[in-house]
C-alpha cells in the first residue's frame, strides 16, 4: 500500500517572507524520498474553509505587515474555526516566524491598531515600539514541551532535541497560563527576550519565532510530523526509513561551534 | 545655484580639509578612502553634497534599485564618455551619503570648484529619500525592487512610497526612467506623471513574449495591484514579478514602453542584464545620445567587478556572477543554464557567506528555485561561511536522491576553487555564484588583487 500525505500550506504567496517555504520543501521531500505520495495543498484567500479538513498536516510562515492584514481579515470566522478544529483533532502543524502571532489572541503592532488573532493558543504578542531593537540573530533552544520532547528524544535515540535556527521579530510574545512553551532558549531572544521561553506547543502544533527554513536543519521535526500524521491517518504504527542527514548534522555542528555551544 | 561668499569660503575650507585627508589616507594606506573624506566634508559643511552636485553642468543621474545598479551605471558612463562628456561616477560602489560626497570631492578643485558634465550616482534604496532634495537629480532611474534584506530595508511598499514622496518634490523638468514591467515602479511613474508638479516619465521593459518564464517564481513580491490591492493578472512573467500585467478590478495597467526591446542588443548575459541595458538606453536616448554611440558602448562593454566579470585562472575561463537575493540568484542560475544548454558536463561554484554585506540571515536561499538547476546534472561545488546551509538547499532540490547534480562540499575556499577548476573542461566556463563578501574573497584569489 502506498501511503499518502496531504500537506496544507497556509497562504503560500502572502505568508512566505523569508525562506519559510523551506519547511514545506523539507516535509515534502522527506516523505517523497521514502516513497510516500505527497500532495501540497495551498490554503489561501480562494480556498473554502472546508478544504482544510482533507489535509493531514499544515505549515505556515511569516507575512509582511500588509500581507498579514489581508490574511487576518480572511481568516476571521469559518476559516479560523476549521483550522482550530483540525489542530484540536491532532493534525501536526509547524508555524514559524510571524504565524504564531496569528494563532494567539492578538498582536499589537509598533504602529497602528491591535490585530485580533485566531485565539487558538493562549498567547499574546506586543511590539514594544518601533525604536526598540528587533530580536534578530541565530537562535538555539531546547525543546522542553513535555510530550513532544519525550517523543523527539526517542526519535533521536536518546539525544536532547536541540533546535538551531534564526529569529527576526519586532513583536514580543507572552504565554498565558493555558499555553505550554515549546522550548527553553540556550542562545538568542526567544518569545520576549526576558523569560527564556521560546514558542508554544499546542496539541500537535509547533509554533516558533525560529523563522524560515526551520526543518531542513532540524529534520527530526519533519520526521516526527510525518510519523504522527500517518499513524493517525492509518491507525497503525509507522516506522520511517532513515535518511542520510549528515549535511544537516554538519550545518548544525558548524553553527553550534560558532556560537560556542556544546551539542 | 547661487553660492554666496561666506558659503563659498566655508565650502573651500571643507573641501581642502577633506581632500588633504584623502591624500594622507592614500599615502599611508590607512584604509578605505572611499567614505572617510565624505564624513569629514559633511562635518565641516552640512550642505556640501548639495553645493558640489549642483555645480555639475547637466545634472545628476541617480541609479536606484535592488539589483543592477553597478552594471547600469557603468554602461551609462561608457556611453556618455564615448560621446565626449566629462562624467563623475561613484564607481567604487560607495552608495551611502558619505560615499557620494567622497566621489564628488575627488573631482573638486581645492577651491571647491567641480567641473563635470554629468554625475552618475548609484544610490542605496534607503538613502534615496535623504539625498534627492540635495542632489536635485535631472534623471532618476528606477531599475527594480525586490525583496532584499528585510531586516535592513523594510518592506518594498514602504520604499516605493518614500521614493515617490521625495521625487514628487523635484522640479517638473525631472525625468523618471522607470521599469514599466514592475507593477510597483510602473505605478510610481503613473502617479508622478500627474499631480501638482507632474514629472516626465519614461518606461523601459521587454516586449518579447518568447522570454516569458514557465511559471511565476516563488520569490515574488508585488503581485497585488498597487492601486486597489487586487491580485494582478499576468499574460506572462519575464523575471520575478516583472512582466505583462493588468489589474482585473481597477484601471491600473501597463504604460506604453518608450523603446522596443527587440531593437537593442544587451550587455553581458541574462534577462536581468537586458533590463539594465534598456534602462541605460532609454535614459541616453532621452538625453539625445545617438544610436551608433550607444550601440558601440554596448558591444564594447566590460563588466564591473564580480558582475558577470570574466577572468582566466589556471588556464580556465571563469565567470563571476554576484548574487544578493532570491531574484538575482534565480536569474543567475537561469542565465547559466542557458549558457550550459549546448555544453556537456557543466561545473558551477556556489559561495554563501553571512557577513554584514551579505545579510546575516541566509534563509533566503529557500526562496530560490534551485530545483531545475540541480536536477539538470553537472557538478556544483559549494563553499563559504554557510557551506552546509547551501548544500542542504541543493540536496533538498533533488527529485531523486541518486540523480541530479553531483554536489561537492569544500569548507576551504581555495580548495573549493581548485576542485572546481580541475573539474572544468578546457572548452568550458566555470561559473562562480558568490554572495557579496564571498565575491571579494574569490576575486582576490583569482586575480591576486584586493579591491580597496
Ligand atoms: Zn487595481
Amino acid at each position: 500500500m502506498t501511503l499518502e500525505l496531504k500537506i496544507g500550506w497556509l497562504y503560500p504567496t502572502l505568508m512566505s517572507t523569508y525562506g519559510d517555504r523551506g519547511n514545506v520543501i523539507a516535509l515534502q521531500q522527506r516523505a517523497q524520498w521514502r516513497g510516500i505520495k505527497v500532495e501540497v495543498i495551498p490554503f489561501d484567500v480562494n480556498s473554502h474553509p472546508d478544504s482544510i479538513h482533507q489535509i493531514d498536516m499544515m505549515a505556515g510562515g511569516g507575512a509582511q505587515d500588509r500581507q498579514q492584514e489581508i490574511v487576518m481579515r480572511d481568516l476571521a470566522g469559518a476559516k479560523a474555526e476549521a483550522i482550530k478544529a483540525k489542530l484540536d483533532a491532532g493534525a501536526p502543524g509547524v508555524f514559524t516566524c510571524g504565524s504564531p502571532q496569528l494563532l494567539g489572541r492578538f498582536y499589537e503592532p509598533g504602529l497602528g491598531e491591535r490585530i485580533e488573532g485566531m485565539g487558538i493558543i493562549d498567547l499574546e504578542s506586543k511590539h514594544p515600539g518601533i525604536d526598540v531593537p528587533r530580536c534578530t540573530g541565530n537562535v538555539v533552544f531546547e525543546i522542553t514541551a513535555k510530550r513532544l520532547a519525550a517523543e523527539l528524544t526517542e526519535l533521536l535515540g536518546g539525544k536532547k532535541p536541540i533546535i538551531v535556527g534564526f529569529e527576526n521579530h519586532g513583536g514580543r510574545t507572552y504565554l498565558g497560563p493555558n499555553a505550554e512553551a515549546l522550548g527553553t532558549v540556550i542562545k538568542g531572544f526567544g518569545n520576549n527576550a526576558t523569560d527564556g521561553t521560546e514558542g508554544a506547543f499546542y496539541c500537535n502544533a509547533i509554533a516558533t519565532y525560529s523563522h524560515g527554513p526551520l526543518i531542513p536543519k532540524n529534520p527530526f521535526i519533519a520526521d516526527w510530523m510525518i510519523k504522527t500524521a500517518l499513524q493517525d491517518k492509518y491507525q497503525t504504527e509507522i516506522n520511517l526509513a532513515p535518511l542520510d542527514d549528515s549535511l544537516a548534522d554538519r550545518a548544525r555542528a558548524a553553527m553550534l561551534k560558532r556560537l560556542e555551544i556544546s551539542d | 545655484m547661487q553660492i554666496n561668499l561666506l558659503d563659498r569660503v566655508r565650502l573651500g575650507i571643507a573641501v581642502f580639509a577633506a581632500k588633504t585627508i584623502t591624500e594622507t589616507i592614500r599615502t599611508f594606506k590607512l584604509g578605505a578612502a572611499s567614505v572617510l573624506p565624505g564624513t569629514i566634508g559633511k562635518r565641516l559643511h552640512p550642505q556640501i553634497l548639495a553645493m558640489l552636485s549642483q555645480q555639475i553642468k547637466h545634472g545628476v543621474i541617480i541609479v536606484a534599485g535592488t539589483n543592477g545598479k553597478t552594471t547600469t551605471s557603468l554602461l551609462l558612463r561608457d556611453i556618455l564618455e564615448k560621446d565626449g562628456w566629462k562624467v563623475v561616477h561613484n564607481e567604487a560602489g560607495a552608495n551611502l551619503v558619505n560615499g557620494l560626497i567622497t566621489t564628488l570631492l575627488e573631482k573638486t578643485s581645492l577651491t571647491g570648484k567641480l567641473k563635470a558634465d554629468f554625475g552618475i550616482l548609484e544610490v542605496d534604496e534607503n538613502v534615496i529619500p535623504l539625498v534627492i532634495p540635495q542632489l536635485k537629480p535631472k534623471y532618476v532611474i528606477a531599475l527594480n525592487l525586490f525583496r532584499d534584506q528585510l531586516d535592513r530595508y523594510g518592506e518594498v511598499d514602504t520604499i516605493t512610497y518614500r521614493w515617490g514622496k521625495a521625487i514628487a518634490e523635484l522640479d517638473c523638468d525631472t525625468i523618471l526612467v522607470t521599469n514599466g514591467d514592475d507593477p510597483a515602479l510602473a505605478h510610481l511613474g503613473q502617479q508622478l506623471a500627474t499631480g501638482d508638479k507632474p514629472k516626465q516619465v519614461k518606461y523601459f521593459g521587454l516586449s518579447e513574449p518568447e522570454l516569458y518564464l514557465d511559471e511565476i517564481p516563488h520569490a515574488v513580491d508585488s503581485i497585488y495591484c498597487p492601486s486597489c490591492g487586487t491580485a494582478l493578472e499576468y499574460k506572462g512573467v519575464y523575471l520575478s514579478h516583472q512582466g505583462d500585467f493588468d489589474c482585473p478590478k481597477c484601471d491600473f495597467t501597463k504604460s506604453k514602453l518608450s523603446i522596443d526591446s527587440k531593437e537593442w542588443p544587451q550587455v553581458l548575459i541574462g534577462v536581468y542584464n537586458k533590463y539594465n541595458t534598456l534602462a541605460a538606453v532609454t535614459t541616453m536616448e532621452s538625453i539625445g545620445i545617438s544610436k551608433p554611440i550607444i550601440l558601440n558602448a554596448i558591444s564594447n562593454f566590460q563588466a564591473a567587478f564580480g558582475r558577470s566579470e570574466e577572468v582566466m585562472y589556471k588556464g580556465k575561463k571563469v565567470r563571476i556572477l554576484l548574487t544578493k537575493n532570491p531574484a538575482s540568484m534565480n536569474e543567475t542560475i537561469r542565465a547559466i543554464s542557458q549558457v550550459n544548454q549546448a555544453g556537456s558536463e557543466s561545473v558551477s561554484l556556489m559561495l554563501l557567506n553571512d557577513r554584514t554585506p551579505d545579510g546575516t540571515d541566509v534563509s533566503w536561499i529557500w526562496d530560490v528555485d534551485t530545483e531545475k538547476f540541480v536536477n539538470a546534472g553537472g557538478t556544483i561545488v559549494v563553499s563559504g561561511d554557510r557551506v552546509y546551509d547551501m548544500a542542504l538547499r541543493l540536496e533538498y532540490s533533488k527529485t531523486d536522491l541518486n540523480s541530479g547534480a553531483n554536489i561537492i562540499v569544500k569548507e576551504d575556499l581555495k580548495e573549493a576553487i581548485d576542485t572546481a577548476i580541475k573539474l572544468t573542461a578546457p572548452n568550458q566556463i566555470l561559473h562562480i555564484i558568490p554572495t557579496y563578501s564571498a565575491m571579494l574573497d574569490v576575486r582576490e584569489i583569482l586575480t591576486g588583487k584586493k579591491i580597496l
